[in-house]
């Protein structure tokens, strides 16, 4: 393909390292004007620093970028603004407590003027088909309209190239599909550049007109998303020949095949005879502000069942969550575990009762990362000496240490080395054989693949599915759908805190749950469950 | 218990009173004003009260070398500054734990100012009071609000201005954002160490206004024991007010009544504890932080550094 005019953006022999590992090496990228360009990896593929790159958010160690064909040095993201790049960022980009208009303006120089704006606001919505109240506070907003925020706040500068990083993280499918018509009016009508960051084939093929493919901080392929098939691209990305049943959360794919429906799995699971070992009830909470977090939450899980929780972020998987770590009390309602009801919000009660926990945020309340890994191996019950008086015995903590290391094959310099000094899957790795040694009769994991790669997803899906094999109880929490899809036998709908919808893993419809994800068809399927 | 609760009463219906826990409020209200900035954009400042000592003690030196009370307030403004000017590069640019900064800073002041008190033992003359005319009559306020010394006035105009800042320039919109999510600012653009520091300039001025005010409308010497906490009264009130301006405006009213009250006990001749009527604000303080504790929504980044890059 031949174009007369130089490409709206060029970065050429881009390399940047961050100390030792190198995250972009010698990766070349041409986003041309009128296209949406899908820039597809793995995490870790070195897609979102080399965005950091164009973006002005990191400076690179080596390469050259043309803007519009003139060479540019893009020190910070106000230099990036002012060459017509702009970002949308999917997390840290709008302040909560501000309203609309008040976000969409931040960071700009001109003078502040509410009222032009607000009227700013409302063009840009209209013209897109973007529909916003400029007034309202960010914090009241569910995660599409606040993503309809990024995207004004981006297209207000009338930027020549628009950047998404993994744009579809928190979005329920529709409002997916809706983001990429935008997208694709952006494109059409302004003639922009749109760069699409993703990890998911899906949204790749449906969305794009070209795509570039990373992986471990190089370019392996570059191809028309027209030539392009998901068994191709998979390919691409991981190096080798995959299944893409088995792959199919780290790359983002839905496989709906007819053999599954046969399996019928969990069917065993569903005989009236089980009972449950875990049972919610009823459980309702409101958090120090006043919001609801649980609004009568009832579900069951019996033993060797995956139970997946699906949804948008912030309805209500962090309460949940917390309510199996006793870190949160419930107004009203109750726990049952093996039988027993549990107090909520005591500290200890759930652990002590066979409650295994695998939190989203391992970083922060999953491991102490500058502790050892022995010591965050048996940081729940450290072996004693035998003098009592509260010493620890190291070197049995040592032997207990290293068998775990090696059953959940953990790979460190040993079990004295420092947590941080573990990879993201090695970490994961040390969680679960912490949780899982304790004999659990439940098991909550809250995004256990988030961040992982390929091999250590499917090592933690699979330590997942065998725990449920030999009788766990799983409560799997998630917000990645494609996680919930590949681990789960049985789907629950998590909406505003309270469960609105359920279906088995063989039978499920994608545009229903994706509805009811978006609280759409509660009302629908309220008035269903009256009939 | 009868005996105390008509001294109240005695208390409540006296004009000075109101004239002396007026005072005390517009003392405490100069500093909370810039104190409540700088935590908008997320800096617990606790050298505020080392600002403040600061301010007292360069206004007195201001006073003694001039005679102007004009001189000894930009003195005091000017030590104010200089004194945050080492927190705000401390805490924002060498990210140094802002609390450790500030608390050494106090201490440091503090010993500063009274080993020069002792020294050069300044004097400097006092502000006259200026009676507006006509308010000046209104019963019971009206010498509180409009019979005070001068300078006193400089806080009125001072309040609405500090609120059109924050609340409708780029400015004031720049440093709420770097005190809620600084990592948001700053892919939009915004500098927000620079917003911090900035911040904490405006607190490091008007609590250089506060301690001079104290001293030049009061004492007109300075004493050890002269701000002896105010400071941190100030940044329990912008607690208090919730981050709200007008919250913490009455926090500082009645933080400073009760200091007032304090006072005018003793002096219309009711003889109680002395040092507990002392303790009375300090205890009134720690009681309303913790009932209030529950329902206030602070900047979500206060007291946490940024540093760029980090997520």
């Amino acid at each position: 393909m031949v174009t007369l005019q130089p490409a709206a953006a060029e970065l050429l022999g881009i390399t940047k390292r961050f100390g030792a590992v190198v995250a972009c090496s010698n990766v070349d990228l041409k986003l041309r004007k009128g296209e949406i360009h899908g820039i597809l990896g793995e995490n870790g593929a070195g897609k979102s620093t080399l965005m950091k790159v164009l973006i002005g958010l990191a400076l690179p160690d080596a390469g050259s970028i043309l803007i519009h064909g003139k060479p540019s040095r893009i020190k910070d993201p106000a230099e990036a603004a002012s060459l017509g790049i702009g970002m949308v960022h999917q997390h840290f980009s709008l302040v909560e407590p501000l309203t609309v208009w008040e976000n969409v303006i931040l960071g700009e120089q001109a003078r502040l003027s509410a009222s032009s704006a607000r009227r700013r606001v409302k063009e840009i919505s209209e013209r897109y088909g973007l529909e916003i109240d400029p007034n309202d506070r960010v914090f009241n907003l569910s995660a599409g309209l606040r993503q309809r925020v990024e995207i004004i706040k981006c297209l207000r500068r009338d930027p020549g190239i628009v950047v998404l990083d993994e744009p579809t993280a928190v979005l329920t499918p529709q409002e997916s599909e809706q983001l990429f018509r935008v997208l694709r009016r952006v494109v059409e009508r302004d003639n922009k550049a749109v760069a699409l960051v993703s990890h998911k084939l899906d949204e790749v093929l449906s969305a794009t007109d070209r795509i570039t493919i990373m992986r471990a901080g190089e370019v392996v392929e570059r191809l028309n998303t027209s030539e392009a098939d998901a068994p191709s691209l998979a390919r691409a990305m991981l190096g080798r020949p995959v299944s893409l049943r088995s792959k199919g959360i780290a790359l983002g794919h839905i496989e709906i095949d007819e053999g599954l429906a046969e399996e019928g799995g969990g069917s065993e699971s569903e005989e009236p005879g089980i009972l449950p070992v875990l049972r919610i009830s009823g459980a309702s909470a409101k958090g120090r502000d006043g919001r609801v977090l649980l609004d009568s939450l009832s579900l069951e899980v019996r033993p060797g069942e995956i139970v997946g929780v699906a949804g948008v972020e912030g309805n209500g998987q962090a309460a949940l969550g917390d309510v199996m770590s006793s870190l949160l009390r419930l107004q009203s309602g109750t726990v049952t575990v093996g039988g027993k009801q549990i107090p909520t919000g005591k500290p200890g009660a759930m652990a002590r009762a066979g409650v295994a926990v695998i939190p989203s945020d391992r970083h922060e309340s999953g491991c102490v990362l500058n502790m050892s890994v022995a010591e965050n191996l048996t940081l729940v019950s450290p072996p004693r000496s035998s003098l009592g008086l509260g010493i620890l015995d190291r070197k049995a903590r040592r032997s207990q240490a290293e068998i775990l290391m090696a059953q959940f094959a953990v790979q460190a310099s040993g079990p004295e080395a420092p947590m941080w000094s573990l990879s993201g899957g090695n970490q994961q790795r040390v969680l679960l054989a912490r949780e899982l040694s304790g004999n659990p009769k439940v098991l909550v994991a809250s995004q256990p693949t988030r961040g992982l790669d390929v091999g250590g997803i499917e090592y933690v899906s699979n330590r997942i599915r065998q725990a449920a094999e030999e009788g766990v109880g799983v409560l799997l929490i998630s917000t990645e759908l494609e996680e919930v899809l590949d681990i789960a036998e049985r789907i629950v709908i998590l909406f505003r805190g309270g469960i609105v919808g359920e279906m088995p893993r063989s039978g499920v419809d994608i545009e229903r749950l994706g509805l009811l994800m978006s609280g759409a068809a509660a009302a629908t399927a309220a008035g269903a469950a009256a009939c | 218990m009868g005996e105390f609760l008509s001294a109240v009463g005695d208390v409540l219906s006296s004009e000075s009173t109101y004239l002396s826990g007026w005072r005390f409020a517009c003392a405490l209200a100069f500093v909370a004003l810039g104190e409540w900035v700088a935590e908008r954009a997320g800096t617990i400042n606790v050298s505020v009260e080392g600002a403040m000592l600061a301010g007292a003690f360069a206004a007195v030196v201001g006073g003694d070398l001039t005679g102007s009370i004009w001189v000894g307030l930009l003195f005091a403004v000017v030590a104010g500054l200089l004194v945050v000017m080492i927190q705000a590069h401390l805490s924002h640019n060498l990210t140094v734990n802002q609390f450790v900064v500030g608390l050494t800073i106090n201490i440091l002041v503090a010993g500063t100012a009274s080993y020069l008190n002792s020294s050069l033992s300044p004097a400097s003359p006092k502000a006259h009071v200026f009676e507006v005319p006509g308010l000046v009559e209104i019963p019971v306020l009206g010498p509180a609000l409009f019979g005070q010394p001068w300078p006193l006035y400089l806080l009125y105009p001072l309040i609405p201005i500090m609120w059109w800042v924050v609340y409708r320039t780029r400015w004031g919109l720049e440093v709420r954002a770097a005190g809620e999510n600084p990592q948001a600012a700053d892919v939009s653009s915004v500098n927000v160490n620079a917003r911090r520091r900035q911040a904490i300039y405006v607190a490091g001025i008007t609590s250089g206004l506060g301690g001079g005010y104290l001293l030049l409308g009061w004492i007109g010497r300075f004493e050890d024991a002269i701000v002896g906490g105010q400071g941190f009264i100030a940044i329990a009130a912008v607690y208090f007010g919730g981050w709200t301006l007008r919250g913490t405006m009455f926090g500082c009213l009645l933080f400073g009544s009760v200091n007032s009250f304090r006072i005018s006990l003793p002096g219309i001749g009711y003889q109680i504890n002395s040092e507990m009527l002392s303790a009375l604000p300090y205890v009134l303080t720690i009681l309303v932080l913790a009932i209030f504790s529950k329902r206030i929504r602070e900047p979500q980044s206060l007291a946490q550094p940024f540093v760029r890059g980090l997520r």
